[in-house]
């Protein structure tokens, strides 16, 4: 007797479910009509991006000072990449419903749960093919890097491996929220309508409430965007990467409690909360993580190496205790040019915003407004300065040690570039639409060897 | 072929039309002893409207089952409850005596639905050759399956630009490829003229021959008659009759009616 026995989930294998799922990826006009779309986008970007470059760098390549300002990082990648986020923010959606909401609308997604997948295994599949569907979008955003590199621009292979990763985490967020859409919604409609609340909605909250105080803060944290502003400030935040891990996994697990047909749907609300609180959980824990690495070539979000080294010599708790509201730019300028960095650089400090629940004075009423108190050990100064060329010696000064040499020919050089992009307007709106079209229509060909095989077998039996 | 498919059941399989009719306790007992699979009063709601009333039948090894009834009578329900692929409000499903859970029911049921036009992008070939690889099925078997269903002709057209008759037979492949014992297909005749139903007949004849086990929801009573061993008439979301065509005649007492006859007769 055939038994059930014999049809275990475990004995399936993965190859053919990853193959069906990148063959369904790209026979949709989703991706290629996006892929088409992004280079105008990204081209027009990059041209911009070059010319003002250019402009910055005619200055530059007069003096050394104006030189070292020019790091292709702000000037080049990030408001490359900037043209590909805003099409991972708004065209992509559609491109990660598909994955599912396909299947759901023409009732394949009946045929699949019953194949021996598990739920988990069925949605990692569908993530696998959100992560190559990413991998080809970005392909405009790559060609433009190459064409500054062929153009004779300088790339920092950290800084921009560094940048690409951070959007590759938020297309993977965008991804598994779609997908999670997609299971819960009955058509890819609804789906994307839930999607674009969640990215668009990210927006929002950064238009309205970043740099607010209290709560409004927090939820600007919750903003999908803030996913990338530590990536493109040259930071690799190791907790930054666990919580969007976190993130994804615990919107692709609410994807797999939605996705089977059968279970009761108070039974995958019990599921959700679970997921929910895990995630919460997770992301409450990885917060605690401080390990950040600047991987900018300028070091700009860290002092010079021998003041980072002596830093990180300093044994004992350093307290910051600022009297300044979290709007004052002033607080902006500090937490940027001190307090971020010797937060990396120090073991032990701990910063008390004194001022949080003050609002900007108006008449300088208040004494002690806009003071910083540093405290190390036993000893204490204040000061009202945003910069490090004074806090760093105070700081030296309360710790009882020396302030180290500066390193000769540490500085850096800047790269300025006048280039002309004439070759890049022939590329994004000629080469590569048309090199995409021709890959679309390759990829709409039949499996040839199949074919063959299958039209030899049928010629012979009729002849 | 990798054995599966070709185990055949050590029960012998039920010839068509061969119980006979006995009293009602009786073939009750008999039927659990021998049933692969046994639905155990199965209720399903949705909101205030009963679909599903308390049904309870037997299926044998081997035997090509008709879930009969007019459009709206509950069939599909009835089957996508059964495979697992709608929760149940009451009752339960036993393999071989034992619960199965709705969790393990894809490993023994699989459900073939009606209206789906499966990755409609893809060429017929690419699709197939999905399902074969999953279920690691050999070229010969996928071929011999090919030519059984008759696809040969629309290996390279795309799903979405088959015919109604061919998206069938397509859904009917997928189905034989897959490996379970027990096959739930829903109308698996619409859109076939007469002809190629009594292909389709013909092979689901054979498959059932071989072991494997058939449950087809039909609303054309003549198709049902023509293809089924043993019915279960269903109106309204409840049981008015289960057994063979015999049984049924015995029951309503209409010694040579046809199924449209007894169906009229119990419902």
């Amino acid at each position: 007797m055939r038994s059930p026995e014999a049809f275990r989930v475990q004995t399936a294998p993965l190859r053919p479910l990853f193959a069906k799922e990148l063959c369904e990826i790209l026979s949709g006009r989703a991706l290629w009509t996006m892929l088409l779309l992004m280079c105008p986008l990204v081209g027009y970007s990059f041209f911009q991006a070059v010319s003002l470059y250019g402009e910055a760098s005619t200055a530059g390549l007069q003096s050394p000072v104006l030189a070292s300002t020019l790091s292709p990082l702000d000037g080049i990648l990030v408001p490359t990449l900037g043209a590909f986020y805003v099409a991972v923010t708004l065209l992509f959606p559609f491109v990660a419903i598909r994955v599912l909401g396909q299947e759901k609308e023409s009732g394949a997604l009946r045929l699949l749960v019953q194949l021996p997948y598990r739920s988990p295994t069925l949605i990692a599949a569908k993530l696998a093919a959100v992560l190559a569907a990413w991998a080809l979008s970005s392909i405009p955003a790559l060609s433009a890097l190459v064409m500054w590199g062929l153009l004779g621009g300088h790339l920092s292979a950290p800084e921009t491996l560094n940048l690409f990763f951070g959007h590759l985490l938020y297309g993977l967020l965008v991804g598994a929220v779609a997908l999670f859409a997609a299971a819960v919604s009955e058509g890819a409609a609804t789906a994307a309508i839930v999607t674009l609340a969640f990215t668009i909605g990210s927006w929002v909250l950064d238009f309205t409430v970043v740099g607010q105080p209290g709560l409004l803060s927090w939820i600007a944290n919750l903003s999908l965007t803030q996913v990338l502003h530590a990536f493109e400030q040259g930071l690799l935040s190791v907790g930054l990467v666990a919580g969007i891990c976190a993130a994804v996994l615990g919107f692709a697990a609410l994807a797999t409690v939605w996705l089977p047909p059968g279970v009761r749907i108070r039974n995958k609300l019990i599921r959700s909360i679970v997921c929910v609180l895990a995630v919460a959980l997770a992301l409450g824990l990885v917060t605690q993580i401080r390990l950040t690495f600047d991987v900018t070539e300028d070091r700009r979000n860290s002092f010079p190496a021998a003041d980072q080294r002596l830093l990180a010599s300093l044994a004992q708790p350093l307290v910051v205790t600022v009297h300044l509201a979290r709007e004052d730019p002033r607080y902006a300028d500090l937490q940027r040019n001190v307090l971020a960095k010797l937060e990396r650089a120090v073991p032990n400090m701990s910063i008390r915003l004194a001022g949080e629940r003050q609002s900007l004075p108006t008449n300088g009423v208040e004494d002690r407004y806009g003071e910083v108190e540093y405290s190390y050990g036993a000893h204490s100064d204040i000061s009202r300065s945003t910069s490090p060329r004074e806090i760093l010696p105070m700081l030296y000064g309360l710790a009882g040690v020396s302030a180290p040499a500066p390193a000769p020919g540490s500085d850096y050089p800047g790269y300025p570039l006048v280039a002309g992009s004439q070759v890049a307007h022939l590329w994004f709106f000629f080469g590569l639409p048309l090199c995409i079209a021709l890959a679309w229509w390759w990829s709409r060909r039949l499996p040839q060897p199949i074919a063959a095989r299958s039209s030899r077998r049928f010629n012979h039996e009729h002849n | 072929m990798d054995g599966v498919l070709h185990v055949v059941s050590s029960d012998r399989p039920i010839p068509r039309n061969s119980i006979p009719a006995m009293p009602a306790a009786a073939a009750s007992e008999q039927a659990c002893d021998q049933a692969l699979l046994r639905v155990d009063s199965i209720s399903k709601r949705y909101g205030d409207q009963t679909i599903v009333s308390d049904v309870a039948f037997d299926i044998q090894a081997g035997e090509i089952l008709g879930a009969i009834g007019p459009n709206g009578a509950g069939k599909t329900t009835l089957l996508e409850v059964i495979a697992g692929m709608q929760p149940v409000d009451k009752g339960q499903v036993r393999w071989h005596g034992k619960p199965l859970p709705p969790s393990r029911r894809r490993e023994a049921i699989f459900y073939l639905p009606d209206g789906v036009r499966p990755y409609q992008e893809q060429p017929v070939i690419r699709v197939l050759t999905f399902f074969a690889d999953v279920y690691r099925r050999s070229t010969s078997e996928v071929e011999n399956t090919i030519e059984a269903v008759g696809l040969t002709p629309v290996l390279h057209k795309r799903v979405h630009a088959l015919s109604k008759g061919y998206s069938r037979r397509l859904m009917l492949m997928l189905g034989l490829l897959a490996p379970h014992p027990l096959l739930f297909m829903d109308e698996p005749f619409d859109g076939f003229d007469l002809r190629q139903t009594r292909e389709i007949v013909n092979l689901l004849r054979h498959e059932a021959v071989e072991g494997r086990t058939f449950v087809l929801a039909i609303h054309q009573l003549a198709d049902a008659e023509r293809v089924c061993d043993r019915f279960v008439l269903l109106a309204d979301g409840r049981v008015r009759g289960v057994g063979t065509l015999n049984d049924l005649r015995a029951r309503t007492g209409i010694a040579d009616g046809s199924l449209e006859d007894i169906f009229l007769a119990l419902t």
